[in-house]
């Protein structure tokens, strides 16, 4: 037997903290971390990461495809490669998957376990608390509206296919812009219905539905004589067109919301952005967070 | 100084102020204009459940807004300065609902980063913590495999790793089974005699609270219905034992008839403390002529001090 083997602690002591304390508005970055950790499965078991890895996989799939293809095949020209605008149609769906994802997991389980009560127990209050989960949500949404574009510019640049040296700080100006825009407005939509529900699934597939039906509704209702402005409530649809305007490119000639000026276009997104911040807060004003 | 244990030779400060505290839930009144002033050391907030201790405590908390009085945490207000107010407590809810799949030492190191620690002193303060409620061995367990029990002491590690000078917690001992509640009554005891912890325990189990409690403060329909050092509130007389050799439900008989409170336990008869009590007893024994081995004064319990005021 070693010396030592049967030694044991029994008491560590209590030792009071007289050491530095951040500043609350630390909090809200404290909070804002944490919950990017969390919905992207971060320092979580495996079946927590899938769906992120998955739809972060489909975000990006066209820019690698197009590097591959800019690298690997021969006599191509720069138009023959997927523009700026075009890509942020094409990850349309992983865009509308990633909404329906990351907004439920960051707000959902924090009513449904009482967390929601334990951090309004500490220095936040109910606005620094969206606030935090706002920025969260916001900056996980930014790693496929912008991510991907970013990725696309490096690679065109090494392939030779970049724009250039004064266009670049142009380009990146339009690729922040159309990102910022596009995650604030599925930030804002998905936060806004998730503050509904304190189930995830429940969430996940009103937010596919907000997404989806209205674009699908309006259509036959303008053919049938609506306002062309109605329109704006196809959110996916408007956001990508906002997209391609900031990008100076043309959408398709079937685009839904050609016709509408482009002032009206990026104030009918900043209009729902503003209103699904808005419905969150309000909700967030009435839901008990003590029990 | 969260650190400080307080000192004797200085005036006691008051933790908690009250002064006609209303709060209303549409036409629910759950706070009636309570008036409380808890002081330094372990106060316990007493009462049946309803009587209003969860609502004060969300007062406290700054989490709800009050219709009516005047309320200062620690000198603030926490309708105005809820943010200053909660950053110097630590709070532990009466619900067992915490994230599943976070391990014990995470969620405790996160709740300890959201109270304005350094991450560093997070993680060391989350790991002593979690050792401290005796989860040492146990901290990288997701909280959604641990018994209650020790979901409970995960909810104490988080109240107090930032080390905060007041600690509010609601029902600790809710959903434990005795050696449990004794375990987590002689922890809660240590942090608030040992820490320099202000802690407020909320509960409606009278032998809780009397046994680790300096001071209580009884709510009952949203009032306070008595409040006071456990000491003082038990000074003084309950009312009367006595012991008689014989016939001791026919003396209890004539002693109801003249109005008195009695309990029966055996050949014991307890009495309450009224005028006349004495006499009463006297008339009672001559006129059934039996002997009287022992008349004496009984000390008062928290459940008499509870039943007196709530009733």
């Amino acid at each position: 037997m070693s010396v030592g083997q049967d030694a044991r602690l029994f008491d560590l002591g209590y030792r009071a903290y007289d050491g530095p304390r951040e500043r609350p508005a630390r909090a809200i970055l404290t909070l804002a971390l944490f919950t990017m950790r969390r919905v992207l499965g971060l320092g979580r078991g495996g079946r927590h990461k899938v769906l992120p890895a998955i739809t972060l996989a489909i975000a990006y799939l066209p820019a690698l495809t197009s590097v591959a293809f800019s690298v690997l095949a021969n006599n191509i020209v720069a138009t023959d490669l997927i523009t700026y605008g075009d890509y942020m149609f094409i990850i349309g769906s992983a865009l509308a998957l990633f909404a329906a994802l990351v907004a439920p997991e960051a707000l959902c389980p924090d009513r449904r376990s009482g967390m929601l009560g334990l951090y309004l127990a500490g220095p936040l209050d109910r606005n620094r608390y969206l606030l935090a989960k706002g920025l969260g949500v916001l900056a996980v949404m930014l790693l496929i509206t912008v991510g991907p574009l970013l990725f696309m510019l490096a690679a065109n640049v090494i392939a030779g296919f970049g724009p250039s040296a004064g266009e670049t700080p142009k380009l990146l100006l339009r690729i922040a812009a159309a990102g910022l825009v596009t995650a604030l407005l599925y930030t804002s939509l998905s936060m806004a219905v998730s503050s509904f529900t304190t189930r995830r699934a429940a969430a996940a597939v009103a937010v596919v539905l907000l997404l989806l039906v209205p674009a699908s509704v309006v259509r036959p209702a303008i053919d049938a004589g609506a306002p062309n402005a109605l329109d704006l409530l196809s959110f996916p649809f408007v956001v990508f067109d906002l997209s391609y305007r900031i990008f100076g490119e043309q959408p398709g000639d079937d685009a839904p919301v050609r016709e509408l000026a482009t002032w009206v276009v990026a104030a009918g997104v900043g209009a729902a952005i503003a209103a699904g911040a808005l419905v969150c807060w309000i909700r967030y004003r009435r839901i008990e967070a003590f029990r | 100084m969260a650190s400080a244990l307080p000192d004797p030779s200085q005036p006691a400060l008051s933790v908690v102020s009250a002064r006609g505290v209303v709060k209303r839930y549409g036409s629910t009144v759950a706070l009636a204009g309570l008036d409380a002033d808890i002081g330094p050391g372990i106060t316990g907030l007493l009462g049946s459940n309803g009587a209003g201790k969860t609502t004060f405590i969300s007062l406290v908390l700054g989490l709800r807004s009050r219709d009516a009085g005047e309320l200062t945490v620690l000198g603030h207000d926490p309708a105005t300065a809820g943010i200053e107010v909660r950053s110097r407590m630590g709070y532990a809810p009466e619900h067992h609902d915490l994230p599943a799949e976070l391990a014990a030492t995470d969620l405790v190191r996160h709740l300890s980063e959201m109270h304005l620690l350094p991450q560093r002193a997070a993680v060391q303060r989350a790991n002593d913590a979690l050792w401290l409620v005796g989860l040492g061995e146990e901290r990288f367990r997701p909280v959604g495999t641990m018994s209650t029990g020790q979901r409970q002491r995960v909810k104490l590690a988080s109240a107090i790793a930032h080390d905060p000078e007041v600690v509010l917690l609601d029902e600790p001992t809710d959903g434990l089974d005795p050696m449990q509640r004794t375990e987590m009554l002689d922890l809660i005891r240590r942090i608030g005699t040992e820490f320099g912890m202000h802690i407020v325990i909320s509960s409606h189990h009278l032998e809780e609270v009397e046994r680790i409690c300096d001071a209580v403060v009884i709510v009952e329909g949203g009032e306070v219905v008595r409040a006071g050092t456990l000491a003082d509130l038990r000074r003084g007389p309950a009312g009367l034992v006595v012991e008689v050799d014989e016939r001791a439900d026919e003396l209890a008989s004539i002693l109801r008839a003249r109005g008195y409170n009695i309990t029966v336990e055996g050949d014991v008869l307890l009495l309450g403390g009224e005028d006349g009590v004495h006499d009463a007893v006297r008339d009672g024994v001559a006129d059934l002529g039996i002997g009287l081995r022992r008349l004496g004064t009984r000390g008062r319990t928290l459940e008499d001090v509870y039943m007196g005021g709530a009733t």
